[in-house]
């Protein structure tokens, strides 16, 4: 797959590329698990863009007279919180909250790691102190790094995206890094540089088309990893403050009621799992669908 | 296919069975552990209370805080108490006391009070302990409960004198505070009573484990009788629903401090009594009037006419009283006449001045202390206030860093609370909203001159009723123009294993373990 991209004509290029998402679609699609994770991202995806159309509440008006109804309660389908907010109103804005969130994180990690992995890949004198810089980031454990880095930023849920992209940059960078090095050395890569090509051209057209695969994977088990980490940090109160309905925040504010009303823990709780379970399943089917050997099978 | 779906739907049943089984299990359970079963017999073996913290140490003088108060109670004993019922000051240690004039205080000690360690409590352990706890070395956190007081001088072995440099209103109640219990002078002289407390209460210290409990066990020559419980064990247990759970297995026997939002699941243990009393913590809405924005009356009385106060304190499920005024029911300066002397609930007006003096323009910053009961008050107040137009936005801080940030005044609009250990009216206006304490406990930043006037009159008088009258002008004050809006007057509240009777709660959120006895 890797040599078809580099000298082809550009028409062709496009042809090949949408010959290659197509069949990795394909791949995907025949993976089960994949298609049920895929579903799980469509519906939340469609629940956060009509938020405001598939909900009759706002997610942050009260009716204190009408607390803690169970699910199924008349005009409250997943019941009402401590504060007589509609659940569901909450768990569908929460669904954007979760997605917009994961979303600028990633993306975020992914524009640090990415520019940090190709250089260092690419030029073999700053591979060494970029990869140290990397190793220091690792040197702290995910949660505790984005929770120091929200004790400098203050909590909220901008923080949250800002820590949460910079965890993600240190693994993205050795993905990233680890493809350039063995790209670089091809011959496609050799017949560009003999040509003339400037290393910028070499590096965003030639090479990270190439290393995009284990990128693509990597961005969809983070977004797993972004959604969940959002909610325990705004668990932990450092994220969402009250009264965004975010996830996290719905199980913190809930496990007070545990006892008495259950569904305040437990749906927010099967929203969160639905979601990672979501992305790692697909994260898992884009990886087997992407890897060229599956051809092989 | 089939078998994704048996394990998707395998997956959310696993998780609802494990949420629902969270309730099954909060059946209770009758076992009982720690000795705690042995029938008959007055004695108690063992007695365990759970508290969410960790004492901060065991000395009276060199801490101020409730939970080292608990354990220090049954240790030490104080000169005056009050009455658990009346709330008047009776003689402890005291026998008695008289004022030759407005600055003289003569108390006779009791004769027949011996420490822990064997040494008798005479004048000399009072004047010892009053000179150590004022004295600007010791940097006692409350040496202002003795801040008036001159000189201290021993009369006769059981009599003491107390000259004071002003007449000094609220004194009897400062000597029933906790940390202005007596301490065994050669005690204190030969180890630290922070970890090793020597005092003269029904309990004697065993031994204390930082973080995790403190132990205690009856002294057989007490006073009134050696209790029956026999081992007194303060346990820490950092998560109140785990210290419910321990208390319905009954691994612990009483816990205070019930939260509203657990206060059903409680109830709903077949083997354990709650008990409650009106108390004399105060729950209010403060503003930060060293802001211009702030001293303005209307925006105020905007304020309190958006925030339905009657409706938040029926969310607090019995375990608040509501009441505008700033001084409950529990605490000395109280007159009836100010229960509704704040501004009313009134979305409209509030809507109204909102509008017309466009309040809605800027962004209201309300800090709040990350503690269950806060973020309540902050919500809901975030909410109304939202609806009557005020766009507020919450901070919500760690207790301690929430303590600094009202302290230095980075605050719009706050909650604050005053447990109000002295039952006094002084001494809640005073540290709270006196001019001389901006920048340390008065956290509004409240400065008016005519109140100030008002409390220190109520300070420097001895004559009761007209302390009573000053401190009820001061609270009308305060109330007039909104500078105050009471949320609620706090309940206090003790869970107990239903084995057991006796337990004295006090309004200011005291307890006392010594009368427990079985049933």
């Amino acid at each position: 797959m890797s040599t078809t991209f580099s000298v082809e004509t550009p028409q062709v290029r496009t042809k090949k590329k949408d010959r290659f998402v197509v069949s990795t679609m394909k791949r995907l699609l025949k993976n089960k698990l994949a298609v049920v994770g895929l579903i799980i991202i469509a519906i939340q995806v469609i629940m956060a863009l009509t938020a405001p159309w598939i909900t009759s509440y706002d997610p942050a008006t009260q009716q204190l007279t009408k607390s803690e109804l169970p699910v199924m309660s008349e005009g409250h389908i997943l019941g009402t919180d401590n504060y007589g907010r509609d659940v569901w109103t909450r768990i569908v804005y929460g669904a954007q909250i979760s997605l917009v969130v994961a979303i600028t994180a990633v993306t975020l990690g992914l524009l640090g790691g990415v520019v940090l992995g190709m250089l260092a890949g690419y030029y073999k004198k700053w591979d060494a102190v970029i990869m140290r810089f990397v190793d220091l980031l690792f040197a702290f454990p995910g949660i505790l790094l984005a929770m120091l880095i929200i004790a400098i930023l203050g909590t909220s849920l901008i923080n949250v995206a800002i820590a949460i992209s910079i965890w993600s940059i240190p693994t993205c960078a050795r993905i990233v890094r680890g493809s350039v090095l063995s790209i670089k050395e091809k011959e496609y890569i050799m017949a560009m540089k003999s040509m003339g090509a400037s290393d910028l051209r070499i590096m965003v057209k030639h090479i990270l088309p190439n290393a995009l695969a284990p990128i693509i994977v990597f961005a969809t088990m983070r977004m797993a990893t972004a959604i969940l980490s959002t909610a325990a940090l705004s668990y932990l109160g450092l994220g969402a403050q009250p009264p965004t309905p975010e996830w996290g925040a719905m199980i913190a504010q809930g496990q007070d009621y545990m006892w008495t009303s259950p569904h305040l823990t437990v749906i927010p709780g099967i929203a969160i799992m639905l979601t990672v379970f979501a992305f790692n399943v697909v994260g898992d089917g884009l990886r087997d669908a992407l890897d060229p050997n599956m051809d092989l099978n | 296919m089939k078998k994704v779906w048996v394990l998707f739907v395998a997956l959310i049943a696993a998780v609802v069975l494990a949420a629902c089984g969270g309730e099954s299990s909060s059946a209770p359970s009758q076992t009982n552990e720690g000795g705690t079963t042995e029938a008959g017999g007055g004695e108690i073996e063992e007695f365990v209370y759970a508290s969410t913290s960790d004492v901060a140490g065991l000395s009276p003088i060199l801490t101020n805080d409730s939970v080292s108060a608990n354990v220090q109670e049954h240790v030490y004993e104080t000169l005056f108490e009050r009455d658990t019922d009346t709330g008047e000051l009776i003689p402890s240690l005291a026998e008695s006391y008289e004022n030759p004039d407005e600055l003289t205080w003569i108390f006779k000690i009791r004769e027949d009070v011996v420490f822990h360690d064997g040494t008798p409590l005479n004048a000399e352990s009072v004047k010892y302990t009053f000179d150590k706890l004022r004295d600007p070395a010791t940097a006692a956190p409350r040496a202002s409960l003795l801040e008036p007081v001159d000189e201290i001088t021993v009369e006769d072995e059981f009599t003491v004198k107390i000259t004071t440099k002003y007449p000094y209103g609220p004194f009897l109640a400062s000597l029933a505070h906790s940390n202005a219990a007596i301490v065994s002078p050669t005690a204190d002289q030969a180890q630290d009573l922070m970890s090793n407390p020597v005092g003269s209460g029904p309990f004697k210290f065993v031994s204390y484990t930082p973080g995790d409990q403190v132990v205690l066990e009856a002294f057989e020559d007490y006073r009134d009788g050696a209790p029956d419980i026999k081992k007194l064990v303060f346990k820490v247990v950092p998560e109140i629903s785990t210290a419910i759970s321990m208390l319905q297995t009954g691994e612990v026997d009483f816990i205070d401090n019930l939260p509203s939002e657990q206060i059903a699941r409680i109830e709903s243990i077949q083997n354990v009594d709650i008990e409650k009393k009106d108390g004399t913590s105060v729950f209010y809405l403060a503003f930060n009037q060293s802001r211009p924005e702030n001293q303005d009356e209307n925006f105020r009385k905007a304020v309190a006419a958006a925030v339905d106060r009657d409706t938040f304190v029926g969310k607090l499920n019995g375990l608040g009283l509501r009441s505008d005024s700033v001084l409950g029911p529990m605490v000395f300066g109280y007159n009836e006449s100010k229960n509704a002397a704040g501004q009313a609930y009134d979305p409209e007006l509030a809507k109204q001045l909102v509008e017309e003096n466009g309040y809605g323009d800027r962004t209201i910053s309300l800090l709040t202390a990350n503690r269950d009961n806060f973020i309540l008050m902050a919500e809901i107040a975030q909410a109304q206030l939202t609806e009557a137009g005020f766009n507020v936005k919450i901070e919500t801080m760690e207790w301690a860093t929430f303590l600094d940030t009202a302290r230095a005044g980075q605050f719009d609009i706050t909650f604050l609370s005053w447990a109000n250990l002295t039952q006094d009216g002084s001494e809640m206006f005073y540290p709270n909203l006196h001019t001389d304490n901006i920048g340390s406990s008065n956290r509004a930043q409240y400065s008016n001159a005519e109140f100030d006037e008002l409390v220190d009159a109520s300070r420097t008088s001895v004559d009761q009723e007209e302390r009573l009258n000053y401190l009820d002008q001061a609270n009308g004050l305060l109330l007039e123009q909104n500078d105050v809006v009471v949320m609620y007057h706090g309940v206090v509240t003790g869970a107990m294993n239903s084995e057991y009777t006796n337990l004295i709660l006090e309004p200011n959120g005291k307890w006392t373990l010594k009368d427990v006895t079985r049933k």
